[in-house]
């Protein structure tokens, strides 16, 4: 292979390219944060006695969770400010469309978790007169979230990897940035390659992060 | 919300978006059945306690699920060819990335199940002076395969959704003949919509399958 490899494109660029990445955190950050509220709003109506709304909850929850990201960028991003007569920004459609999505997996995570709480729990609370509200937020949720920890960090960490999707709407996380780079520069090899790199050194050390944590929660268990 | 909403103008060009669907089924069916394939030596590979095997699979797995599907797409299409001058097709570098891709989890897959089989199968086959993969073929396959197939359904459905990035690298399925059509009809809100739910249509049953065969094998206690 004589193809000659030269990576200074990358290096002169190193500003934007952290900057981008950045971006891509701050997107996630944000994401994560009201696909969680989400998500719990979600699963509570999924879970409520109130047939109606959790059937509507199940349609949303299904909906979003069969259908691909990257419509959804799109539907937000075109879509949305037509019905609405509003308009976007990239980063609002982005955050809108992630946080959706994730909301719809992270309430099937949330539904599970609570269900997963024996009967007695319930019992034992409302025996003692507390309202299910509060009995919910005292008994069932602190237990309920030690399950749920491995799970959501595990699909935030596919939510970070959907942000690259924001690039289509040209906001300006790192694969946005490394596009402009690869396309100025006529080094697609070294810009995309040191992309991924990033990526997956962030998501790597991420998830060994991840370990960590289930191996204390494992041991607090016990 | 007093828009006009305008359905008659996407139906008039079905055929376009039918043409979109068959690509995407062609796209899903190429790129799945390879990655059954390869993800299975990676598999094997990757639960191997021989070095020189269980590395170079370790790192290929971690590699492709701690980067965005968009970052290898890109990559494949982009940079590869600059890497060995061998200029590919959008469809192929498509089917190539998202391939890659879902092999690594189906080798995660492989591995946990037939980490499931116990040593006792193993050994009665040695016993019986089978050779490994006579063995593999005969005994351990067929009785993991059975419980890996929710799993193997979830990630078909994955994959599907996943197709939809291919209309970044210019591949013509359902997902760039939508924006085709919305940039073509001015009604952006009218095609998403309709084609979310297409794609709906087309993964949602992969979903209820999924959840079915999994009822099935817990009530069976297998």
């Amino acid at each position: 292979m004589g193809y000659d490899w030269d990576f200074s494109p990358v290096w002169r660029n190193a500003g934007p390219l952290l900057e981008g990445l950045g971006n891509t955190l701050w997107l996630s950050g944000w994401s994560i944060a009201a696909g969680l509220a989400l998500g719990l709003v979600l699963a509570l109506l999924r879970l409520s006695r109130s047939r109606v709304l959790s059937v509507l909850a199940l349609a949303v929850i299904e909906f979003y969770r069969n259908t691909p990201p990257l419509l959804h960028f799109f539907w937000y991003f075109f879509g949305l400010p037509i019905l609405l007569n509003i308009s976007m920004s990239p980063f609002g459609a982005a955050l809108l469309a992630l946080s959706v999505q994730s909301g719809a997996f992270f309430a099937e995570i949330f539904r599970a978790g609570i269900i997963s709480i024996e009967k007695g729990q319930w019992e034992a609370g409302r025996a003692l007169g507390m309202t299910e509200a509060r009995l919910m937020r005292r008994i069932i949720l602190p237990q309920a979230v030690r399950r749920m920890i491995p799970p959501l960090m595990e699909r935030s960490f596919e939510l970070v990897k959907t942000t690259a999707l924001a690039a289509t709407l040209a906001y300006g996380e790192l694969l946005y940035r490394a596009m402009v780079i690869a396309s100025q520069s006529f080094r697609p090899l070294e810009t995309y390659s040191a992309v991924a790199v990033i990526f997956f050194l962030v998501l790597f050390l991420a998830s060994l992060g991840m370990r960590r944590v289930e191996a204390v929660l494992h041991r607090g268990r016990r | 919300m007093d828009y006009e909403f305008d359905f008659l103008e996407i139906l008039r060009n079905a055929d376009l978006l039918l043409r979109g669907i068959w690509l995407t089924v062609a796209l899903w069916v190429i790129a799945f059945v390879l990655a059954l394939v390869v993800g299975l030596f990676l598999g094997i590979a990757r639960g191997s306690p021989r070095k020189i095997l269980n590395w170079p699979a370790t790192a290929y797995i971690e590699v492709f699920r701690n980067t965005p599907v968009l970052v290898q797409l890109v990559w494949f299409y982009y940079a590869f060819p600059v890497l060995t001058g061998i200029q590919t097709t959008p469809f192929l570098a498509a089917s190539l990335g998202l391939c890659l891709n879902t092999s690594a989890y189906c080798a995660e897959i492989y591995r946990g199940g037939l980490q499931s089989i116990t040593a006792g199968q193993w050994e009665a086959g040695r016993a019986l002076g089978m050779s490994y993969w006579t063995l593999m073929r005969r005994i351990i396959l067929p009785q993991a395969i059975r419980r890996m197939i929710p799993a193997f359904t979830n990630r078909g459905v994955e994959l599907a959704k996943m197709t939809s990035i291919a209309s970044v690298i210019t591949v013509h399925e359902l997902m760039h003949e939508a924006r085709t059509l919305s940039t073509q009809t001015f009604l952006p809100l009218e095609t998403f919509t309709v084609v979310a739910v297409i794609y709906f249509f087309l993964i949602y049953p992969g979903t209820v399958v999924a959840s079915i065969i999994e009822r099935r094998l817990n009530a069976r206690g297998a």
